[in-house]
């Protein structure tokens, strides 16, 4: 067999017919693994960090990218928001702690803004109606609701029947049914937020509700602001039943 | 074959070193190369510092939400502590860490499953990319199957999130989530066979995964440990009523 053998530099042997290489060739030859093996390296820990999930923010367009920067900064600032204000409530019952006061008052309030919330209590507050008129599906519905939460709805019924964790509008066109309600083809959601907000991001160009007049021709959506209402607390319970607090 | 064998042999190790790490090179390259798409690459120079403004948010979101959900628990602890402890505090002190459970503040363990949805093969185009609406579709699904409480990649579902499209990734509380996407559910024990028995979960399936290509995988769990909401819950144009609509 005619094969070229290349040994390593020190010169050991291979089946005994190695021969000692030049000193540069194997200076050469180290310099290239070496290479190769940092190449493979970089290349490695690139492919790792790839896969250990880290957003794809490479896969944005600078549009996407500024508007995905508009909704973290609306957030962020809802968060700092939170933070301030749970500060004060940690504060405020520190230094009553402190007085060897009671935080009855400071109870009742955190309560009735946590039930009003999550449903569990009536609320009422400023906002927009939105009168559906025709047939259309219960995916349609959600669609809406979930446009609402992201304009910043803090509380939404449909058809009378406060929208809660778990809550559901299901059903085909002109079989709609929201907590074992039947829907008939014309009634009402409701929003408590900012009017102008919840209208605009609703009725803008392209927006949700030109999508579901797209989808379901013949439906009317109209949408009006709203002064003042008040919606009921949720019947659900919602506390979980299979669920038990983490320690 | 001895022939090969002996060939082999023969070969200097240095060479077979070289075969060998070319190999994984190509390996790698091809790996790194197959797994940016389908989603686009973007080279525009406007895009660095955008990319860094973002990281700088997602780092602030994560620390807000830390401290948030460190406040409620020391504030949790303070009530609890409170001096008075009569038995008229005693039941308001429950009845607040029932709100708090029924509104998804406090982190759950019980009975569930996760989903693990992903896109599908590279090449088989937009269509094969999770969207927003499949995983609202999912969680809609889960809801009416009895799920009690759910999150997606570690983000709790409270009753005002909202699951959005940002550029083939989603946003949910405002958090920005990559595929793929884990949704894991807490509910009774035969959560899936009721999600199965729905026609609406079986034609989501059938017609919108299978058909383009996207994978869902689910994993029925003993103990599915859920996060509590670590967003807001200030109201800023709602505040509670005396009663309900006559």
């Amino acid at each position: 067999m005619n094969t070229r053998h290349v040994g390593p530099a020190h010169g050991a042997h291979e089946g005994g017919h190695a021969r000692r290489i030049p000193r540069a060739d194997a200076l050469s030859s180290r310099l290239t693994v070496t290479a190769v093996a940092g190449l493979l390296g970089i290349l490695a820990i690139g492919q790792l960090r790839a896969q250990s999930g880290a957003p794809a923010l490479a896969g944005l367009s600078a549009t996407d990218l500024t508007q995905l920067i508009a909704n973290l900064t609306t957030g962020n600032d809802e968060l700092r928001a939170e933070v301030a204000d749970l500060e004060g409530q940690q504060t405020h019952l520190t230094e009553a702690r402190d007085r060897g006061e009671t935080t009855v008052d400071s109870l009742s309030s955190d309560l009735a803004r946590i039930r009003a919330w999550a449903g569990l209590s009536p609320v009422t507050g400023q906002g927009i109606a939105i009168v559906v008129r025709g047939q259309i599906g219960g995916d349609g519905i959600e669609d809406l609701l979930n446009e609402l939460r992201n304009a910043g709805a803090e509380a939404i019924t449909v058809d009378g029947v406060r929208i809660v964790t778990g809550v559901v509008v299901a059903g085909a066109a002109g079989a709609l049914s929201v907590e074992n309600h039947a829907i008939g083809d014309a009634f009402e959601i409701r929003a408590i937020g900012s009017p102008q907000i919840l209208t605009g991001t609703l009725t803008r160009t392209g927006g949700v509700i030109a999508q579901l007049l797209a989808t379901y021709p013949g439906t009317q959506l109209t949408v009006a602001p709203v002064e003042q209402q008040t919606f009921p607390a949720t019947d659900r319970s919602l506390v979980p039943s299979h669920g038990q607090p983490r320690l | 074959m001895t022939a090969i064998v002996v060939w082999l042999r023969a070969l200097p190790k240095i060479q077979v070193t070289f075969a060998v790490a070319l190999l994984v090179l190509g390996f790698l390259i091809t790996a790194q190369v197959t797994g940016e798409k389908p989603r686009a690459q973007y080279s525009t120079q406007e895009r660095a510092p955008l990319i860094q403004t973002v990281l700088d948010l997602q780092t602030q979101q994560e620390a807000f939400k830390a401290r948030i959900l460190e406040l409620r628990r020391q504030i949790g602890d303070l009530e609890a502590q409170d001096p008075g402890a009569a038995e008229s505090l005693r039941q308001l002190y429950a009845d607040l860490e029932d709100a708090r459970l029924a509104a998804g503040l406090i982190a759950i363990s019980g009975p569930g499953l996760a989903f693990r949805l992903e896109d599908g093969t590279t090449g088989a185009g937009v269509d094969a990319l999770v969207s927003a609406q499949d995983v609202r579709i999912l969680l809609r699904e889960l809801w009416l199957a009895g799920a009690e409480a759910i999150d997606i990649n570690g983000e709790r579902v409270a009753s005002t999130s909202a699951v959005i499209d940002i550029g083939g990734s989603i946003l949910v509380n405002s958090a920005y989530l990559a595929p793929p996407y884990e949704i894991r559910a807490i509910g009774p024990p035969d959560l899936y066979d009721r999600l199965r028995s729905s026609v609406a979960f079986v034609d989501f399936v059938q017609g919108r995964i299978e058909r383009n290509g996207m994978s869902l995988s689910v994993a029925p769990l003993a103990s599915v440990d859920l996060d509590a909401y670590a967003g807001t819950v200030n109201l800023r144009y709602a505040s509670p009523a005396a009663s309900g609509p006559p």
